[in-house]
């Protein structure tokens, strides 16, 4: 039936997204694959170089550094969209309203709260105070409305059997969403007639739905109109990108550490008449880079005196500093626990199963067969540091040991997901490639979930990683509105 | 209102595009005027443009032969020469990235797209084969820039400092101009022939509108005239100032006090604006170029220090002319 470029498809033992082990499209994708089949790979080659020649002109590129100068790269972005049916985004968005709900309630009590997670034993207390996340100078540093996270990006993946698991929590400064919002942009010029069949949820409206939310922690006694402003390291940083592009979907200044001045605990920036009061800030500065007073002094991208106007209660920094702790790796194991404690309920989204390395029954339950687990340092992101035990060689192995022996509080280990596969264009054919997911969840007057988010291909065969900072791709996600048109 | 770095960004990123533009253009007019030259003419000529764009010595430094093929690359694609075109839009680009949310994507794309069209070209081979066409891609794409700017930028004050440093930059190149082309004769003890001048105007692509003009004049008082005093042409001097003046009275709508810029800007503009051309020519054109260029650089300082507030970080002009170039990657 198949006789195009899906001929020849093979999904293999993998769970495959669009195409089932009997080697049918599942019933969501079988409209893009009719479409598709009709494309020779030729004029498939052909839109690639004009979606490479449309991300370069337009300067959607990340720098890469550590090759002497940094190289600048386009995000690749795959051509086949990934899709996700009504009724499973349904799932996965309540979960995410779940989840990120009480991850700032944990936030909120353990920085402006009893720390009654704590005091009632749900976590240990160690466990928080030597999180590498977690701030004492952010203590007493309160939020309005608790929305310590107001942008938080949760990791996704499926499984070999289909269900959908919260890899990770990215709860400081996720980034990615500009290209959840470039890719749609791009795949809309590059293959128009794919959408004829299909009626996809605009995800367009991101901007306007950050600023909203974040008009809505403006400090108390703030002007009612709050100026909010968009804080980044500058162009140098791989991100600038991205920062640039939020501050444009939203209207307001990309301001740098240097443009901004505290004086009495007030923060203003600095414009061509004058000095302007700023009530709001997004910041994508990491923690011990945002005021050289109170973290590292050789910060030179920060700005002295920013804690301290956070504390008098002049500027909300949003997401609030200290946030670190809630995606420390070790304290994920606890998020099913921090959902039922303060939400009374069930996790709706399942988990991978993790073992804490400082526990000595866990320890020695898996310390023998790490060459089956994946290791990951706890405060790190991005994939650093990572170790993928069934690829990794003896000598890796037993490297990794050495560093549980040493420091055992700064790893966990987790079961091997078999991430599912997606079709992925290689060369002039298809290929299965492993991917990901990385919804975007904003809390603004509700928590809201834009419609899909960042799909993540790990581009070289058989690879699992799918980190854009090592060699990942992108793929533009689909969510179907279902019968009512939501 | 608007963020003092990014105006600062603006600006420069104005002069940037604005001073590819000249390079190519005299260029293009230096090269093709010596085709039909004496061959002792043209050591001159190159010497006069680099002293036009301000890079005579500079370019002395580097100890070439003051030929057509070293002072092209040089002005060209030269790396370690800040002015040359390559570097002017490379500058200009990393200038609007860094107000990449203040202006519009489609000037950005303008910007970057000709920024990467000039980087993946054989720029030796052009130079050497095919300069007209060469000079004629800078120019086209530096005028779509324009107009892409004129077209999808709101007036705000983010397209007052574009504008700003757009004209200044226009306004000094043609006073230099004027004042080179002007003192060559001078020294020749010659008023100068036909093709002189019309090489001078050509360099201010100004030929066709100062025929309409002047008929068939080639009189150097009304080359002068019309370069310094036309009300009509945009590259003439007076022209770019009260384009500037109009800029800075926009950006301090509502104030009961003409700001520093203003004032510097008035007094120059007045100087100029109540001349007498033909009076000029009996005394000394080349003092009056030399404050009339002052003032202008005098405006250009005095916007720096009322808005962007970092005469201490960069005097504008001591060290380098083209201004705090983002390094380019």
């Amino acid at each position: 039936m198949m006789t195009g470029l899906f001929d020849g498809y093979d999904p293999e033992s993998f769970f495959d997204e669009a195409i089932t082990s009997g080697g049918e499209p599942r019933a969501h994708y079988e409209a893009l694959v009719r479409r598709l089949d009709g494309f020779t790979s030729h004029q498939l080659a052909e839109r690639e170089r004009v979606r490479d020649a449309a991300f370069r002109q337009a300067g959607i590129t990340f720098t890469v550094y550590g090759e002497g100068e940094g190289v600048e790269r386009t995000f690749p972005m795959d051509l086949l969209p990934r899709i996700i049916p009504a009724d499973e985004w349904a799932h996965l968005e309540e979960g995410l309203v779940q989840r990120v709900t009480a991850l700032n309630r944990f936030l909120d009590d353990l920085y402006v709260g009893d720390q009654a997670v704590v005091n009632d034993g749900i976590v240990p207390r160690w466990l928080i105070t030597s999180s590498e996340g977690f701030q004492r100078e952010a203590y007493g540093i309160s939020v309005p409305h608790g929305a310590r996270c107001l942008v938080a990006g949760i990791d996704i993946v499926r499984d070999a059997e289909g269900t959908y698991r919260v890899l990770e929590d990215n709860l400081r400064n996720p980034s990615g969403v500009s290209y959840v919002l470039e890719n749609r942009a791009a795949m809309t010029r590059v293959l128009p007639r794919v959408f004829d069949d299909h009626l996809v949820r605009p995800v367009d409206h991101y901007g306007p739905s950050l600023l909203n939310a974040l008009r809505r922690v403006s400090p108390a006694g703030a002007d009612p109109d709050p100026t909010v402003v968009v804080l980044t390291p500058g162009v140098f940083n791989s991100a600038y990108f991205e920062h640039a592009f939020l501050a444009r979907q939203m209207g307001v200044e990309l301001v740098e550490g240097r443009d901004l001045v505290v004086d009495d605990h007030v923060v203003s920036m600095r414009t061509t008449h004058g000095l302007k009061r700023v009530d709001v800030i997004y910041r994508r500065i990491d923690d011990s880079f945002l005021d050289p007073v109170v973290f590292r002094s050789d910060s030179i991208l920060g700005v002295p005196g920013l804690m301290s106007a956070a504390r008098a209660g002049n500027v909300t920094l949003s997401n609030a500093v200290g946030n670190g702790v809630a995606d420390d790796k070790a304290v994920y194991a606890y998020v099913p626990d921090l959902i039922r404690y303060y939400l009374g309920a069930e996790p709706i989204l399942a988990s991978v199963p993790t073992y804490l390395l400082w526990d000595k029954e866990q320890r020695d339950h898996v310390i023998g067969r790490l060459d089956e687990l994946v290791v990951k340092p706890v405060a790190e992101s991005g994939g650093y540091g990572m170790m993928i035990g069934p690829s990794a060689s003896d000598s890796e192995i037993e490297a990794m040991k050495r560093r549980i022996e040493a420091d055992p509080r700064n790893y966990i280990a987790q079961e091997v997901v078999q991430l599912s596969r997606h079709p992925t264009l290689v060369d002039d054919h298809l290929e299965g490639r492993h991917i990901d997911l990385r919804p975007f969840v904003l809390c603004g007057d509700k928590v809201e979930v834009i419609p899909g988010g960042l799909t993540r291909v790990a581009l070289r065969k058989g690879s699992l990683v799918v980190n854009s900072s090592q060699g990942g791709g992108s793929k533009d996600t689909w969510v179907l509105a279902d019968g009512d048109g939501r | 209102m608007m963020l003092a770095r990014h105006a600062e960004s603006l600006f420069w990123a104005g002069r940037q595009i604005e001073r590819a533009e000249d390079t190519a253009r005299m260029l293009d007019v230096t090269y093709h005027g010596l085709l039909e030259a004496m061959p002792w003419e043209a050591e001159r000529s190159w010497k006069d443009l680099l002293k036009v764009l301000w890079l005579d010595r500079p370019f002395a430094e580097l100890e070439q032969g003051m030929r057509a093929a070293t002072v092209s690359e040089f002005l060209v694609f030269d790396p370690d020469n800040p002015g040359a075109i390559v570097s002017a839009v490379g500058n200009a680009r990393e200038n609007a990235r860094a107000a990449r949310e203040l202006i519009s994507s489609e000037l950005w794309e303008a910007i970057n797209g000709f920024h990467l069209e000039l980087r993946s070209r054989n720029l030796r081979a052009d130079v050497e084969a095919r300069p007209h066409e060469l000079y004629g891609f800078v120019k086209r794409s530096c005028q779509m820039i324009s107009g892409v700017a004129t077209e999808t930028m709101p007036r705000d004050d983010g397209w007052r400092f574009l504008m700003l440093g757009w004209m200044l930059e226009r306004a000094e190149m043609t006073v230099r101009l004027l004042d080179v082309r002007y003192s060559q004769l001078v020294t020749a003890g010659a008023t100068g022939g036909f093709h002189h001048w019309l090489q001078t105007l050509k360099s201010a692509s100004g030929s066709e509108a100062f025929r309409r003009r002047y008929r068939a004049s080639m009189d150097p008082a009304d080359v002068v005239e019309f370069l310094l005093l036309s009300r009509t042409f945009p590259r003439s001097v007076l022209f770019c100032l009260r384009a500037v003046e109009n800029d800075l009275a926009r950006l301090e709508a509502g104030s009961p006090n003409l700001a520093r810029p203003q004032r510097i800007l008035g007094r120059t503009r007045s100087d100029l604006e109540f001349l007498d051309t033909h009076e000029l020519l009996q005394g000394d054109l080349h003092v009056f170029l030399d404050q009339l260029l002052s003032g202008v650089r005098q405006v250009a300082e005095a916007v720096a220090l009322q808005y962007f507030r970092s005469a201490q970080e960069h005097d504008i002009h001591a060290l380098d002319p083209y201004g705090p170039a983002a390094e380019v990657g």
